[in-house]
């Protein structure tokens, strides 16, 4: 870099990468020691004057899926501003002069302009005190009584939530893995060609069967933000369960499973809402499901999937219609899930007509209105 | 850029890989810090190409290890020629040779010739230069092969209990694929450089069709790229991929096609759309639509014109569904 002090600059670079590290970890990518160094390594392997290598050579050292991608880029951008690495180490000696004055040498680090240094202290601050703040807090408060600004929080929290319910599940799937018996039948075959001397063991172990899951959710207007959440938490949680289809419906049913593909969830949830013809509209709960067993029950629903339904029952149509399309999907499916975010209220009673209809035909009955109850949610999705 | 970076580049393009950035900013980091590189994303975005491209630009040998589930160690790694083995005893007895001990006639048995080098011993065993091993598609395996791969992929050395430890000499560069089926161990990533492919987009479709596709006019491939562009955005049950396209512009070329129209594509059709609803779909007036809006747009704004068009046709499928 052909700088006068390499060795100080070598000591901030190094520092720089810790702090960007530690910014990462905290919003849960998979950071330990040993990528710490290795992006310490990283950077020593880089051309530092240029910003764009240096943010894809760290990328793939610090990230480890898809979704990480995102919050990498927008963490890098933060973290090392638009400024090229060399000025972002100047920052950090500015800071420390600040702060420390044993560590003034002041050298080479000449007054800044008044608009860097407050870019640097901004820098410095982050740092020390994390941007995202911890999931318990938001545990408890409905979705819907969070203001437009916190939405971002919360779907990071929802991941976060996600994220540890895979974890476990997973988890749970090795052990149960472990109990293989020997297969006889396959043991024999397998031995004919030994001369019918028993040599190889022929083993099976419990298969174990990701649930589908089966989303019917409803987008009317009362609903519009808890199903967003819904959505948002059932694609954090796609790995460890199968795979997830998902209809969206206020007074027709639109199937949006396709809109998922692309990964970036909340793009696919604003072309959803921007291209589903009556999103934010009235409900017919009824019609819609019937919609969905005459088309699409046939070929999704088998029993080991899970039916999820979202909605607050408050239906515009016939309860009885209602109440004849619970039962066909009751049938077809390995457990039907209805969640209603009014449940979440304490005064709230079943009464409406649609709901009354549909509780006969219904394995659980649940709210999803904030985060501990799409925790709870998350035990549930097992057949 | 580094120069070396640059000259990883050049290189993979030399091989017809077209690439970007970040794919050479990794393989440059693969082979400086001598770590594995997980590559992961959509169906048909060239990962494993990216294996054997590495593999002919280092003129070395490309060892493939293709995941299944209930893949093993035995089978990844070694097996004894069973029927070989067993075919011996049988000779000795059949001649009477005497005088040997049990001892040495195991030793004989359970020596080299009677070993049947697997692909993960083949890689770590290769007598002169470093080898690519790609082992493809690693989210089929179970998650115990997980384990095993990552102890092969710490150390590259492995013990057979008859002959002893092996250990590599040439250590290979290790590429390994995944198609996200299911989540990979931390433990495993944390070995990895990380590597997600996205399908490209329109100026380096247009270069990797250019690459692929011998003697292709330069129109035609935009075309080509940018049909795709709004074809992987509109809903479908199976987005194409880069092979799709490469595919298509084969079938267009033996038509002799030099520009997209209607008769053509919907008579070719069948090699980017593999599923009878979606060529339903698309067939006829929409991928007329298609055509038709790409060939009103100057080249440089089809990159950009491809969401609002696949909206377009989506809005038009939508009442169908």
């Amino acid at each position: 870099m052909g700088t006068p002090r390499p060795q100080a600059r070598h000591a901030d670079l190094q520092r720089n990468i810790l702090g960007f590290c530690r910014l990462l970890r905290e919003r849960e990518l998979l950071v330990s020691p040993s990528e710490v160094i290795d992006a310490l390594r990283t950077a020593n392997a880089v051309d530092l004057g240029d910003r764009q290598e240096l943010k894809v050579a760290l990328r793939s050292v610090l990230t480890s899926k898809p979704e990480d991608i995102p919050v990498y880029d927008w963490t890098f951008e933060e973290f090392w501003r638009s400024a090229p690495p060399e000025r972002v180490e100047e920052r950090v000696e500015d800071s420390q002069v600040q702060s420390d004055p044993n560590a003034s040498q002041g050298d080479d680090s000449e007054p800044q302009p008044a608009e860097g240094d407050d870019d640097s202290s901004e820098a410095t601050e982050e740092l020390e005190m994390p941007l995202y703040s911890p999931v318990e807090t938001l545990a408890g408060r409905d979705f819907s009584a969070f203001a437009a600004d916190d939405m971002a929080e919360i779907a990071r929290a929802i991941l976060v939530v996600a994220k540890r319910l895979a974890t476990r599940e997973s988890r749970r799937y090795r052990a149960t893995r472990r109990g293989s018996a020997i297969d006889l039948r396959r043991t024999m075959r397998r031995n004919i060609k030994y001369g019918g001397t028993v040599i190889e063991l022929a083993r099976k172990a419990r298969k174990i069967r990701k649930p589908r899951i089966v989303l019917i959710c409803d987008v009317s207007r009362s609903m519009d933000t808890y199903s967003r959440f819904l959505l948002q938490f059932l694609y954090a949680m796609q790995n460890t369960l199968g795979r997830v289809e998902s209809f969206v419906f206020s007074t027709r049913l639109t199937r949006v499973t396709e809109y998922f593909h692309s990964g970036d969830i909340h793009q696919a949830l604003d072309r959803i809402a921007a291209e589903v013809p009556d999103w934010s509209g009235g409900t017919r709960i009824g019609q819609s499901l019937k919609s969905f067993n005459d088309d699409w029950s046939l070929r999704l629903l088998n029993k080991h999937t899970v039916l999820i339904i979202m909605s607050d029952g408050l239906d515009t149509g016939d309860a009885s219609v209602l109440e004849l399309e619970m039962e066909r999907l009751q049938k077809r499916a390995g457990k039907v899930i209805w969640l209603n975010p009014l449940l979440g209220n304490e005064d709230y009673r079943p009464l409406a007509r649609g709901m009354s209809a549909a509780l006969p035909h219904v394995d659980l009955f649940a709210s999803a209105h904030n985060l501990a109850s799409l925790q709870a949610l998350g035990r549930h999705l097992v057949v | 850029m580094l120069p070396q970076i640059a000259e990883i580049q050049s290189r993979l393009e030399r091989q017809h890989y077209v690439t970007d950035r970040a794919i050479a900013t990794t393989v440059y980091l693969a082979m400086e810090l001598r770590k594995p590189v997980l590559i992961e994303g959509q169906a048909g975005v060239g990962k494993t190409e990216i294996a054997k491209v590495l593999a002919a630009s280092l003129e070395t040998e490309l060892i493939r290890l293709q995941c299944y589930e209930g893949l093993d160690a035995s089978s990844a790694l070694y097996e004894w020629n069973y029927p070989k083995q067993m075919l011996h005893i049988r000779l000795q007895e059949a001649a009477h040779v005497e005088g040997r001990s049990v001892r040495q006639a195991e030793a004989e048995i359970f020596s080299e010739p009677y070993l049947l080098q697997r692909p993960l011993l083949r890689a770590i065993s290769h007598p002169d230069r470093a080898p690519v091993l790609l082992i493809d598609e690693v989210d089929r395996a179970d998650e115990e092969f997980e384990a095993f791969l990552l102890e092969v992929l710490s150390d590259f050395q492995v013990t057979i209990p008859e002959l002893g430890t092996v250990k590599a000499e040439h250590r290979p560069y290790v590429v390994l694929t995944s198609n996200r089926t299911r989540e990979l161990s931390d433990a495993l990533k944390r070995r990895c450089l990380y590597l997600w492919i996205d399908y490209p987009d329109f100026e380096k479709e247009v270069r990797i069709i250019e690459s692929k596709v011998e003697g292709i006019n330069h129109h035609l491939a935009e075309q080509v790229a940018g049909f795709m562009q709004v074809v992987r955005r509109v809903r479908l049950g199976k987005t194409p991929g880069m092979a799709e396209s490469i595919d298509w512009a084969m079938s267009l070329m033996a038509l002799h096609a030099d520009h997209l129209e209607p008769e053509a594509v919907n008579a070719t059709l069948g090699a980017i759309l593999k599923d009878r609803d979606d060529v339903n779909r698309l067939s006829g007036t929409r991928a007329e639509t298609i055509i038709s809006e790409i060939g009103r747009l100057d080249p440089k704004d089809l990159a950009t014109a491809a969401p609002s068009i696949a909206q377009r046709i989506d809005k038009e499928l939508a009442p169908r569904s």
